[in-house]
């Protein structure tokens, strides 16, 4: 028992804390935001020479075998810098490919472009949610249905990241719409221009855009099953809590950073003759803040550990979301309250951690979602 | 990072259990609670924890010349985890919650005479720090102890001073120069209780336990009884706090209430339809991740001492976020509960009737050992280097 971090985590978490400090400066987190690319493709091609696109794929794709517990201090430091890049959704559909890959299930696209997407000359993305978003087998029900050698789909995806900026994306389907809601689930690997395909990006509060995607008689090749047909949901529970893990590290690596940033700034500010930093109502909000934040940061290591040793993670993954969810929420909030009015200020750097943070809080299930789960995980008997 | 106990730390956890569950009866428990409600240490408790030190089981952290056996500070957060776990309300850690002061500052014949007779748990300490005019500014404390040729003239008051009818010594804080910035005034003294001029009185607290008022009027203690140097308690004290701080038994005793009510309701046949609310589900599930980070404070706490770091401001995150969740479990227990929340006794009340004697007694952890707003100074200053006005 030791829940610090040992050498090689130190090692991965001060590197890239170090790389993105150097790297990623607020100017180029707005020109993202404002601009048309809606990705880094400069700082996109470093994560990749740096081997960060494949840093917990096998080494046979052109990855780097570290433990899932790494990726996650990784994309934390990528969430504390707020690096413009879809980091988050193209390492779970990689990891999800890598998996199939590795149970030698389905066909042979998801092999031949994992090495790409470690090289960064891939992006993956991933699609889940329809109308009712959740990280519940429930929430998928668009259907394929069998059509010669591969599936003819139709149906809606919502809220799929970076989906403009894709090259694949890793889509869960119905083939059998029969049985309980885990079963008859199947995921293929869809060609993000393919065929009768069509999508609209979205604006989101954090700045980025979500696509709604429309699938309408897509034919999808019986090369591009990732896994095996009817059982997506084995694939696609660990792929769900390895997102869920590493959308917390991106929330409390943001939020720790808008935390520091309001120390910072009442130490500085100078209210009645006195740094505002010196008054007990101010210390006792960030006494309450690094609490809080260091809380979700626990559950958060917690939970990624638990998928790193291959235990049971349902219950820790579940844990950390809600906490941190809320309590990242309230951390944000007080950042806020000691900005006073320059927290509300576009040109001001503050909100740029704050909307996002926030915005990565209302993806991948819900408090009250997750802690369903942990009620059920606690023994109590479900209600709906 | 490692979230799990080794094979060696969970068969030492095996063998506390085993022992617990062979050794520790009802009529103990029993017996325990009547001391805790101020009726003395009994005579089955006493034969208790003499087994408990024959198996070196107390201060088993402590270096071996000292009475201990260089034991992880993880078997002993284990031990205390399982003595929590059994319920068994005794709190081996007061017992020796001065050893670390001894050691780092006594002399070899205070070393010699205490620290053996603290493991096999012959010598008690109470703790004589808060006096009437202030707890957390301790350092203001009124009581005195003038030098003579033969020793020290104590007279002053203490308060808060739990355990002081049944402990042996009392490990005093005094002023013993009135003419300097305060904290450089004040000496630590090792009492025994039955020192003439010593007065107890005691004050019954809502949970059903007792603490005291203890009264010196002219006591006279030998040159010996000083700890350290005359002058130099406060930085005594001040280490003696800290290393007494990493242990789970705080979490422990703030988790307890969530733990008991988790199995009135999957247990229990009532609890159990108050359970089929979804709402109370959600509830309990909040609390559950809430109870979960004040395990993770502690074991994060635990990881860092071990590692030889002196935590600057994490143990006082602990000492917020714990007893805050235990009062916000209790106030939830109280509502989800209702009417039945409120009884002491009777064979309809919840758990024996524990409920009502958790919620009135949750309060003494926001305030126990530091209030939690002194807790939020100390990280803010200490942790986030936030300037002093």
């Amino acid at each position: 028992m030791d829940v610090l971090l040992n050498e090689d985590e130190e090692m991965i978490r001060d590197t890239a804390r170090h790389f993105f400090d150097a790297e990623c400066d607020t100017d180029r987190i707005r020109a993202v935001e404002d601009g048309e690319e809606r990705i880094d493709r400069e700082l996109w091609q470093q994560l990749a020479e740096l081997g960060w696109l494949g840093l917990a794929l096998p080494a046979i794709q052109g990855g780097s075998e570290a433990p899932f517990a790494q990726l996650a201090l990784l994309v934390e430091e990528a969430g504390r810098a707020l690096a413009p890049v879809p980091l988050h959704p193209h390492s779970v559909a990689s990891l999800a490919l890598a998996d199939a890959v590795e149970r030698d299930e389905g066909g042979s696209l998801a092999s031949s472009v994992l090495g790409d997407a470690a090289a960064g000359e891939c992006l993956l993305t991933w699609a889940w949610s329809e109308r009712l978003p959740g990280v519940g087998p429930d929430s998928v029900a668009m259907r394929a249905v069998p059509d010669g050698n591969g599936w003819r789909l139709n149906g809606c995806k919502r809220f799929v990241e970076a989906y403009d900026i894709a090259d694949y994306c890793l889509v869960a389907v119905r083939t059998d719409a029969e049985g309980a809601p885990e079963d008859g689930m199947t995921l293929l690997l869809v060609e993000a221009g393919a065929d009768g395909v069509s999508s609209v990006a979205q604006r989101a509060l954090g700045g980025d855009y979500h696509s709604e995607v429309d699938f309408e008689n897509v034919y999808v090749d019986g090369d591009a099953l990732v896994g095996q047909v009817g059982s997506g949901w084995d694939l696609a529970r660990p792929m769900l809590e390895r997102a869920v893990v590493l959308n917390c590290a991106m929330i409390v690596g943001a939020t720790r950073r808008a935390a520091e940033r309001a120390f910072d700034y009442a130490k500085e500010r100078v209210a009645f003759g006195h740094p505002i930093g010196s008054f007990q109502a101010i210390q006792h909000l960030c006494a309450d803040m690094i609490t809080w934040v260091d809380g979700a940061e626990l559950l958060t290591r917690e939970a990624a550990w638990h998928i790193e040793q291959g235990l049971d993670a349902a219950l820790p993954v579940a844990a950390a979301k809600s906490f941190t969810n809320e309590r990242c929420q309230m951390v944000l909030r007080e950042a806020n309250q000691i900005h006073g009015g320059y927290a509300q200020v576009k040109e001001f750097d503050q909100q740029l951690w704050y909307r996002r943070a926030a915005a990565w809080s209302m993806r991948l299930g819900t408090a009250l979602e997750h802690r369903r789960t942990v009620a059920k995980a606690l023994g109590f008997e479900e209600v709906r | 990072m490692d979230f799990t106990f080794s094979d060696e730390n969970e068969s030492f956890r095996a063998e506390v259990r085993e022992f617990l569950d062979e050794h520790v009866s009802p009529e103990i428990v029993q017996e325990m609670r009547a001391s805790a409600a101020g009726e003395g240490i009994g005579r089955l408790t006493r034969e208790l924890i003499g087994k408990i030190g024959d198996r070196g089981w107390i201060g088993m952290s402590w270096p071996e010349e000292y009475g201990g056996r260089n034991a992880d500070l993880i078997d002993q957060y284990i031990f205390e985890e399982e003595l929590a776990r059994a319920r068994v309300p005794l709190n081996l850690g007061n017992f020796i919650e001065q050893a670390p002061a001894i050691m780092h500052a006594g002399t070899e014949a205070q070393k010699a005479y205490f620290l053996p007779r603290l493991v096999r748990g012959e010598v008690t300490f109470a703790l004589g720090y808060t006096e009437p005019s202030g707890g957390a500014d301790l350092a203001s404390l009124k009581t005195r102890a003038v030098e003579d040729e033969d020793g020290f003239l104590i007279n002053g008051q203490k308060v808060f001073t739990t355990r002081a009818e049944q402990s042996s010594h009392i490990y005093l804080m005094a002023r013993t120069d009135p003419d300097v910035q305060k904290h450089k005034g004040i000496s630590i003294f090792l009492v025994p209780m039955d020192t003439p001029g010593i007065t107890v009185r005691p004050l019954w607290t809502l949970p059903g336990g007792r603490t005291n008022e203890v009264f010196f009027e002219d006591v006279r203690v030998p040159k010996d009884a000083l700890l350290g140097q005359k002058n130099g308690g406060w930085y005594i004290g001040a280490s003696a706090l800290n290393l007494g701080r990493a242990g789970a038994r705080r979490y422990c005793v703030y988790v307890s209430p969530f733990e008991d009510l988790l199995r009135y309701l999957r247990e229990d046949e009532i609890g159990r339809e108050l359970a089929a609310d979804p709402v109370v589900q959600d509830k309990m599930a909040q609390l559950y991740c809430e109870a979960r980070v004040a395990k993770l404070f502690t074991m994060r706490s635990l990881s860092m001492v071990r590692r030889g770091e002196n935590p600057p401001y994490e143990i006082s995150s602990e000492k917020v976020w714990g007893p805050e969740f235990q009062v916000r479990t209790t106030e939830a227990a109280s509502q989800i509960l209702g009417d039945y929340h409120q009884l002491w006794e009777g064979d309809t009340a919840p758990n024996g009737g524990s409920f009502p004697r958790q919620y009135v007694g949750a309060m003494v952890s926001t305030f126990g050992h530091g209030s939690t707003q002194v807790m939020r100074t100390a990280i803010a200053r200490r942790g986030l280097r936030l300037p002093k006005e």
